[in-house]
């Protein structure tokens, strides 16, 4: 009963969505089907198909196109319709824990044995003592900076010495002497996403957890969100949702000085300045403002979070395709795929490897603070596994919308989530 | 002559039975579309809203215990607070815009095909597109709504949809706006049916433009009126679309619907018991109020 109920409800699901068929034809040669989100702005899911291509000529890659907003939604209707790609990403780790726990990945222990350890990330797919994914990428959020807007304003470029006060002392000075010179670029951009504040807070502030339900440790991080709101440094969270701002536009631009961002956006970036939909001018990155002075400078690790992405088999594919989809996901995380990742700007799982290869790009920053800020970096995940972080992280939206609107003091809001996440999610 | 009534009865039952399967294949395709796409699935929604259920694989029975933390879910409450209000601004504002617009629009004007079209136009725009024009439109900042509030004094104009004030008026005004066509056009249908001689009557008799408005117009439009009504609680009670493009419930849970935290709960959550559970207490709610305003509607026309 239950079987068939299930049966009927994926077969409605795959009746409303509308997907082309798998191929369900057993001979002719093998062609994999792999997930991607915006196609046309992310150039990394084509790298990794040609690259595989190049090596293993027999078997070839198709891409299927999900939206970028609305992935995980998206592919788990069409994993429950049974319409999903044989090879999938895991976008984040908010929602692996769905996928891991509704038996949607196949092992991969075996493709996970044979990987170097320089290979980062690896640890958050590991589930009960087996493998549910590879790691083909780990990016790290990192602070980016005009070096053009710092020099017009005559403002000194970050040094990898900031805590958030610094950071937010030098977005105010950079506003107000951008403003005098006539720019009306202001001088950060924090975007509407909740990792902006609540990404860093929970990297950086010894013993938080989502888990804990003690949201305390959000605080001051939200309160310096509001203070360059208030000053002006930062456009309001009203006027960036209302007007559909894109932080590629307000960098890319340059209506900003400095951009709180993750590392993919070295590529989209480098791609954006190549085609025109991104000025040409000269930028770095820096480490992430810290909590303390104590992981500051360029001897210490500078804390950081960002989840890794990944990619997991679908376990409906088809029997005589199976090694064929491990040699991707072994080709994905190894050292030729990072080079080629490496080489749209892309931040692979295996750094090593690639960091000569990023460097040696047009247009990569070359001063030795983007370097050390590249490599040199102790990320903690954005999203602990566990089946708690997706209600406990849609809880913390409606704080960071309420708090950021100034709609609620951020103390009375902390209170209601913590309210919220004992009697939703803590149970 | 007992052979021919026989004979009768039996090519009249021939003819009955031939008219009825007639009448079922011209219903098929209509009525297997919605039995698979609507019938069956909301059929499962009364099993899964007793179960434990993440989309793949089985669910587990588990009685009422959905029910029972819907009791004690804050955000449930909310939700249905939200809607509530959405509901009881939006039902009566748009019956009045949209009858308001039929009457201006059914008389002899030039270019009234014109005007009735611009009328229904934004009910045919893309509710993307709506929401991102309204949404600058209401930009705290750099707003045109709130430039012209400025001009004309307002100090501290209100911030829209991003103040938890201020969200759900504005989701009402933009979405009063994208109906008002829609139900205009069933209004100057339903003018259409009110006998000219009535009016011209009530004319000779001296009465005026408000009273002809309430002795024959508004008895006559009654019908309508009751169609509307019962149109837009439904709708008002379901809307999901503009909300989730508009604000997505925002600022913090300020324009939080029932059928968005269904989505939220069933889609981004994967617990789609729960969100069954709360897919019904929505049905029951539309329901209960339909019936209402049938027996009321009932009881005036008796």
């Amino acid at each position: 009963m239950k079987r068939s109920l299930a049966a009927v409800t994926a077969l409605v699901l795959a009746l409303t969505g509308c997907s082309s068929g798998d191929d369900a034809d057993e001979s002719g040669p093998i062609s994999l089907s792999l997930a991607g989100w915006s196609l046309a702005t992310t150039p990394e899911f084509q790298k990794l198909a040609d690259g595989f291509k190049t090596a293993h000529p027999d078997i070839a890659v198709e891409l299927k196109e999900y939206d970028a907003k609305n992935y995980d939604t998206q592919m788990i209707a069409d994993l429950a319709a049974g319409k999903a790609p044989d090879v999938y990403v895991q976008k984040n780790l908010k929602n692996f824990y769905t996928y891991q726990d509704g038996k949607q990945l196949l092992d991969v222990s075996d493709v996970a044995a044979k990987l170097g350890s320089e290979v980062g990330g690896l640890s958050g797919y590991q589930v009960d003592g087996k493998t549910w994914a590879i790691p083909y990428r780990a990016d790290s959020w990192v602070l980016f900076y005009n070096k053009a807007l710092f020099d017009k304003a005559g403002v000194k470029h970050p040094d990898g010495s900031w805590t958030w006060t610094e950071y937010a002392a030098t977005a105010k000075e950079l506003t107000t002497k951008l403003k005098a010179k006539g720019d009306k670029a202001l001088g950060t951009y924090q975007h509407t996403w909740q990792s902006t504040a609540q990404g860093p807070a929970l990297a950086q502030t010894a013993g938080a957890s989502l888990d804990s339900g003690d949201f305390g440790f959000l605080k001051p991080y939200y309160e310096t969100a509001l203070d360059l709101q208030a000053a002006g440094a930062q456009v309001g969270l009203g006027d960036a949702t209302t007007n559909s701002l894109t932080y590629q536009a307000q960098f890319g631009k340059q209506s900003t000085g400095m951009l709180i961002m993750g590392s993919w956006y070295i590529a989209t970036l480098l791609s954006q300045q190549g085609t025109g939909d991104a000025d040409t001018f000269e930028w770095g990155i820096a480490p992430m403002p810290q909590l303390t002075k104590a992981t500051t400078g360029t001897s210490a690790k500078p804390v950081t979070f960002g989840d890794p992405t990944g990619l997991g088999i679908n376990p409906k594919i088809s029997e005589r395709k199976i090694q064929a989809a491990k040699d991707f996901l072994a080709y994905a995380a190894g050292p030729d795929a990072a080079k080629a990742l490496a080489g749209i700007g892309a931040t692979p799982a295996d750094t090593a490897s690639a960091a000569d290869t990023i460097f040696a790009l047009k247009g990569v920053p070359t001063d030795e603070l983007s370097k050390f800020t590249f490599t040199n970096h102790d990320t903690k995940p954005e999203n602990p596994v566990s089946k708690n972080t997706a209600p406990l992280q849609n809880i913390l939206n409606d704080l960071h919308t309420a708090v950021l609107s100034g709609s609620k003091p951020i103390d009375a809001a902390i209170t209601e989530a913590q309210d919220r996440a004992k009697n939703e999610v803590l149970k | 002559m007992t052979t021919t009534v026989a004979a009768t009865r039996r090519r009249r039952g021939r003819v009955v039975a031939r008219n009825t399967a007639l009448g079922w294949a011209f219903l098929l395709p209509n009525f297997a579309g919605f039995t698979l796409l609507t019938l069956v699935p909301v059929g499962l929604l009364f099993y899964y809203a007793f179960t434990e259920w993440n989309v793949f694989g089985g669910a587990t029975w588990t009685g009422l215990d959905n029910f029972e933390q819907l009791v004690g879910d804050k955000s449930f409450w909310t939700a249905l607070g939200n809607t509530v209000y959405y509901a009881a601004f939006h039902i009566p504002l748009t019956l009045v815009v949209s009858l308001g617009l039929a009457l201006l629009l059914n008389r002899k004007l030039r270019g009234v095909a014109f005007f009735r079209t611009v009328a229904f136009f934004p009910y045919i725009t893309s509710i993307v597109a709506i929401a991102q024009i309204w949404n600058m439109l209401l930009s705290p900042g750099f707003g045109p709504v709130n430039e012209v509030l400025r001009f004309i004094g307002v100090a501290n104009p209100p911030g829209w949809t991003s103040s938890a004030d201020w969200s759900m008026p504005a989701v009402i005004v933009v979405s009063t706006w994208r109906d008002m066509g829609y139900y205009m056009l069933l209004f100057l249908a339903g003018l259409q049916t009110i006998p000219k001689q009535l009016h011209e009557a009530a004319m000779v008799d001296g009465a005026s433009a408000w009273d002809r408005f309430r002795a024959v117009t508004l008895p006559g439009l009654r019908p309508t009126t009751f169609f509307v009504t019962v149109l837009l609680t439904i709708n008002s009670f379901k809307v999901f679309d503009i909300i989730l493009v508009m604000t997505d419930g925002g600022p913090g849970q300020s324009t939080l619907v029932l059928s968005q935290y269904i989505f939220q709960k069933g889609f981004e959550e994967n617990q789609f018991g729960y969100a069954s559970a709360v897919s019904i207490v929505l049905f029951a709610l539309c329901f209960v109020v339909t019936v209402i305003q049938f027996i009321v509607n009932k009881r005036g026309s008796q």
